[in-house]
């Protein structure tokens, strides 16, 4: 886990693709959020599929959400 | 560079924006970083913009921002089911430029009715890796040149790797092409990308159009694939390209998602809140 400048980042694995460009993330330490992609990774057009592994960025007002901010390379 | 925007509250949100680079904005309230703003050019020179931002507020504030230090017209992109970002940037002032399916496209030959596709008697097929470059450069510029006349090269699948200037081809070995005697005649060019191979582009010169030399090279592009393990592909084609979604959804693609290009092609004379000009 890192402290990013926008908040706490921690990667996860992508379970589910959900409807409204959402994304089901199950953490590290074994919490799911619920996350949208990050504008850079839309804007460059980095497809999100289940399994990815992913780095989130949780958001500081509610821990159950995040961003992605980060796809690895499977 | 590292110019305060704004101070200005922003209902429950106190946001402070400031531009710390060239192409980078960050919004902090108190000691905290709430949001963040990017610009970044296209191979084709247009500038595209994106916000991440925990709340609205705080992202209206940063557009206002950006938008009062760029030139325009500038571009984003967001997903057509993301009605939440979409409605951010439609706030800003963008509008909707253009609108891709995305396509998952089978590659098994039982699904998509390939299987005995060839091409035309007078023309082969080259596979990737193996086309020469010069003649595959040279094919490029000219379909490229043949599109920009037509409809524009901005209908065609974003391009958004950077490349060498003056360079429209990034990796040959990604080409598979039609030949007909020593001259070139159409290209396909597939990302390998392991999760999820993309067909990044498929083209044919204008006149070599309706003799299924499009087809045939999906056919050999989406067999490659299928030989190596991979079960589908994907594709984003302009939903005005009637042609290349015929080309998909006869094949049994299933359409599966959208993104939309949004554009703001005016600045407005004050940086908050976008209204539209009078005309």
């Amino acid at each position: 886990m890192t402290k990013a400048a926008g908040g706490v980042e921690v990667e996860g694995i992508v379970i589910e693709c959900l409807r409204n460009a959402t994304f089901k993330v199950e953490l590290q330490n074994g919490h799911t959020v619920l996350a949208h992609i990050s504008g850079k990774i839309r804007k460059n057009y980095i497809k999100i599929l289940p399994y990815d592994r992913v780095l989130v960025e949780l958001s500081p007002y509610d821990l159950t959400r995040g961003r992605i901010r980060y796809r690895y390379r499977a | 560079m590292n110019f305060v925007h704004s101070t200005s509250g922003t209902g429950n949100h106190e946001a402070v924006v400031t531009r710390v680079s060239d192409l980078q904005w960050q919004a902090v309230e108190g000691d905290r970083a709430v949001g963040r703003g990017d610009a970044s050019r296209r191979p084709d020179g247009r500038l595209f913009l994106s916000i991440d931002a925990w709340h609205g507020a705080v992202f209206d504030r940063i557009a206002d921002a950006m938008l009062a230090d760029l030139p325009t017209p500038l571009y984003t992109v967001v997903d057509e089911a993301d009605h939440d970002s979409r409605s951010a940037w439609e706030r800003a002032g963008f509008t909707t430029a253009r609108r891709e399916w995305g396509y998952l496209v089978p590659t098994d030959p039982q699904g998509t009715g390939l299987g005995s596709v060839r091409p035309p008697s007078d023309l082969t097929i080259v596979p990737a890796g193996e086309a020469e470059e010069g003649p595959l450069r040279a094919l490029d510029s000219m379909i490229r040149d043949e599109v920009e006349a037509a409809v524009g090269w901005q209908t065609m699948p974003a391009e958004v790797l950077p490349r060498p200037a003056g360079s429209t081809l990034l990796d040959p070995s990604k080409y598979a092409v039609a030949r007909h005697c020593d001259q070139y005649v159409g290209l396909v060019r597939v990302a390998p990308l392991t999760r999820q191979p993309r067909i990044g582009l498929i083209a044919v010169r204008t006149e070599w159009h309706r003799r299924g030399i499009a087809r045939a090279m999906l056919a050999h592009a989406l067999g490659s694939l299928h030989r190596s393990g991979t079960a589908s592909a994907w594709a984003e084609v302009n939903e005005s390209n009637a042609a290349a979604t015929a080309l998909f959804e006869g094949i049994g693609a299933r359409r599966v998602g959208s993104t939309l290009e949004l554009v703001r092609r005016w600045r407005s004379a004050t940086p908050h809140r976008a209204t539209e000009p009078s005309t």
